[in-house]
């Protein structure tokens, strides 16, 4: 019994082992600071490694070229703001003013190279369109 | 007017289940019959108040009821009439009154099952389930009103977010939230028994019914997700491991370990005290992923209003779990093993691996939801954890765990004898061997490629292996007529021949999710009108741009003129919809579909006049297996909850006289 039982806790501690080492590499290659735009902007760390941003899309200033594939925009903060290029297919939901995820890097002159956008689904499941019908009727 | 007769009979039903639950606990309390007979009448009551209020809401939208907030932001005027019955659960208020009301049907079909049984066990199982009914009620009636009216009726309704006007739309919810309210039943059943004190394990018999039917409409649930994102969202995906994706897979993972694990309850009387933890846990993550997703705290790309729901369902959780601890800790006597564990080389062992396994998976995939809470607590920053950690971490697991259930069928209950399942896997690894040299003289390099077709090698050959070594003997055994045989070699064994079938299933799975991931290629083209271009040996010729009008959007479409490698001609038709109710355009893609590979072309953009059209390519490899894998385990699981076809018929068979049992290994 006590030879089974050894047994078993040499085989757990394997386990263990092996899970410790797994999710260390994970996080090691998968993780990425997600951040607004006042953090990066002011944290000179963010600006030498890949980022995940969020931020929302300037009013004005934003150019969506879809044939080309690509958009370029303001991303605001709550008081500043990056310069956003992103290449790649331009999400449905973007428009100017929406709220988006970026992620990818700053370059030399200061521009963020975007390789993914994402846009958060606005709609699925929230309620309250009531103001805009109103303004409709 | 109606909508009035929806808040009352809401508040109704909290009376209701409020009764009911206090009629329990007399119930439990004093042991009466007569107190039980009450708590049942009342929650039945329960039930037909929660009937009334789901018809009250139907009806509102299918009579564009706009006066209804509710309707008036999910449905209009134009929607067809399916979409208009999706738009039921297409917001928070009215999805959670879907759950509420599966929660109740699934109350009174288990007051018919029982309707026999009376006792402590039946009390605390259904107070369980009125405290869980009168917390759905309360939260609709006090948080998630479906019935909030507005005083300025608008003329038309806001219209389902045309990602939702999709057929996969229609189904995954109510099939996600029938997986939901269905584990609930599982955890009354715990803490009846554990209540009532009993020493047995035949309780879990039943358990493992509703356990079972729960997992496979979480399972189809899943599946429809991800069909449904892989059709709608257009990026070419089925699975991002999102929060609330993460949210559905946990509950699916602890309940794929539960039945596994139940079996080795069910036949050596072990393992009780990890069952009992795991019922719970199953039952607890289900409302933890819903507290997750719809309170805000997690970042997810679905993005639910910041309501007091997370409240609620965070106090929930809380009261939940402390039931269970103090119900697990003050009958931990009676989960003791009866008999213990006896080395790793047989069933229960390698179900014990298995079920390691499958938590460590769920641990990791929960690590990974939260990372960023995590790593806001500990060093002030938000980091976020992308599929690059779930790839590295779980797929190691999961082909382990493949590997795992791919020797499965040549293990038996009891002895530890490694020597007699070597000998037992010895045709199936040669197999499997076999498959990976013709697979590397075939060309695949690709290191997880390999693994998988030898562990898919490895599955098929041992779960034909054992079939056909069992159908031999029993053919040996009654000199009867083979096909009859086999018939009820698979009749006698539902449960072990059901979930092999699963097994392939999700071995199909595997294949498919391998091949789109590893080897899937993608291109992007610009192409003005009459240009072509060339991708894996499709030739794709843009014949024209225009607008096509339907129902309630406006489309613009690409006519692209496909050649196939074999030389084969048909028309494609990626296009982007613009709804009259939305802002968004939504994109709609262009699917080639076969059993070797998918062809998923987009319309990425133009410029204004139509001139330079971009079109995206992907070619997804064998992604199609991933939804035949999933009819499989659908239909695995159905047979394996089949009763016995030929259960009394053992002695009317004419078999000349032989009376010798059927030979089964399970």
């Amino acid at each position: 019994m006590n030879h089974l039982r050894s047994k078993f806790i040499v085989a757990g501690l394997i386990m263990t082992a092996c899970l410790s080492y797994l999710v260390f590499a994970g996080v090691q290659g998968g993780w990425v600071y997600y951040v607004d735009v006042d953090d990066f902007t002011q944290g000179i760390e963010y600006h030498d490694q890949r980022v995940r941003l969020c931020g929302k899309v300037a009013d004005e200033d934003v150019t969506v070229k879809p044939a080309q594939l690509s958009a370029v925009f303001p991303l605001l903060g709550n008081t500043t703001q990056v310069n956003v290029v992103y290449h790649g297919i331009v999400p449905d939901l973007f428009k100017p003013g929406s709220e988006v995820v970026v992620e990818g890097k700053l370059d030399e002159q200061g521009i963020f190279q975007a390789t993914i956008l994402l846009t958060k689904c606005a709609s699925k499941y929230t309620g309250d369109h009531t103001e805009r019908m109103e303004e409709k009727s | 007017m109606i909508d009035q007769i929806g808040t009352y009979s809401l508040s109704l039903a909290i009376l209701t289940a409020g009764i009911g639950l206090l009629a329990t606990i007399m119930a439990y309390r004093f042991e009466s019959q007569r107190a039980l007979g009450w708590a049942r009448v009342w929650l039945l009551g329960n039930a037909l108040l929660i009937t009334a209020a789901c018809g009250v809401l139907m009806t509102a939208i299918m009579q564009n009821d706009f006066a209804n907030v509710y309707v008036a932001s999910y449905s209009e005027i134009a929607l067809p009439w399916g979409y208009k019955i999706a738009s039921f659960w297409a917001g928070q208020a009215g999805s959670l009154l879907l759950w509420a009301w599966l929660l109740v049907a699934m109350t009174a079909v288990l007051i018919w099952q029982q309707r026999k049984l009376q006792g402590k066990e039946v009390a605390a199982t259904l107070a369980i389930m009125a405290f869980v009914n009168s917390f759905f009620a309360a939260i609709l009636l006090f948080a998630a009103n479906p019935f909030t009216t507005q005083a300025i009726v608008p003329a038309d309704g806001h219209g389902l977010n045309p990602m939702l006007q999709d057929p996969g739309m229609i189904a995954h919810p109510p099939t996600m939230f029938v997986g939901y309210a269905g584990f609930t039943i599982p955890f009354a059943m715990l803490i009846g028994a554990l209540a009532a004190g009993r020493r047995d394990d035949l309780w879990i018999a039943n358990t493992r019914r509703w356990l079972l039917f729960s997992w496979l409409f979480l399972t189809i649930g899943i599946l429809l997700g991800a069909q449904w994102a892989y059709i709608e969202l257009g990026w070419g995906g089925y699975w991002a491991w999102d929060p609330v994706e993460n949210a559905s897979l946990l509950p699916w993972l602890t309940g794929t370990a539960l039945l596994h694990s139940i079996m080795v309850q069910q036949a050596r009387h072990t393992f009780r005290f990890w069952n009992a933890c795991l019922i719970a846990i199953t039952f607890l993550r289900c409302i933890f992923g819903t507290y997750l997703t719809r309170s805000g705290v997690i970042q997810s790309v679905h993005t639910f209003p910041e309501s007091s729901i997370g409240q609620f369902f965070l106090g929930f959780l809380a009261v939940c779990i402390i039931i269970t601890v103090v119900m697990i800790i003050w009958r931990r006597d009676h989960l003791k093993a009866q008999q213990p564990l006896t080395g790793l080389c047989n069933r229960e062992g390698a179900l014990l691996l298995t079920n390691v396994l499958l938590l460590i998976i769920t641990g990791a995939t929960l690590v990974g939801t939260i990372y960023p809470l995590i790593s806001d607590l500990f060093t002030g920053k938000t980091i976020s954890v992308g599929p690059p950690f779930y790839n590295k971490v779980i797929l190691p697991m999961a082909l382990l765990l493949l590997t795992l259930m791919a020797i499965g069928p040549a293990l038996q209950y009891g002895v530890s004898d490694a020597r007699r399942v070597a000998k037992k896997l010895r045709l199936p690894v040669a197999i499997a061997v076999i498959a990976l040299i013709l697979a590397l003289i075939l060309g695949l390099r690709e290191p997880w490629s390999m693994a998988c077709v030898t562990i898919s090698a490895l599955a098929i050959a041992n779960v034909f292996n054992d079939l056909i070594t069992v159908w031999f003997r029993n053919i040996r055994a009654s000199n009867g007529n083979a096909f009859a045989v086999l018939f009820r070699q698979f009749d006698d064994n539902h449960r072990r021949y059901g979930g092999q079938f699963v097994h392939l299933g999700m071995i199909l799975i595997m294949i498919g999710v391998a091949g789109s991931s590893l080897f899937n290629e993608k291109t992007t083209a610009q192409l003005k009108r009459g240009e072509q271009t060339t991708f894996a040996g499709y030739t794709m010729l843009l014949q024209d741009l225009h607008e096509v009008r339907n129902a309630n959007f406006t489309a613009v479409q690409a006519i692209v003129k496909l050649t196939n490698p074999d030389g084969s001609v048909r028309t494609l038709r990626p296009e982007v919809r613009f709804y009259d109710k939305s802002e968004q355009p939504n994109t709609h893609v262009a699917l080639k579909s076969n059993l070797k590979r998918d062809l998923y072309v987009t319309l990425a953009g133009w410029e204004q006049d139509g001139d330079l059209v971009a079109l995206q390519a992907i070619i997804n490899p064998l992604v199609v297996w991933i939804w035949i894998g999933g009819i499989a385990m659908t239909l695995g699981a159905l047979f394996s909850m089949l009763p016995k076809l030929l259960a009394h018929r053992t002695q009317d068979v004419p078999q000349t006289g032989s009376t010798v049992p059927l030979v089964t290994d399970a």
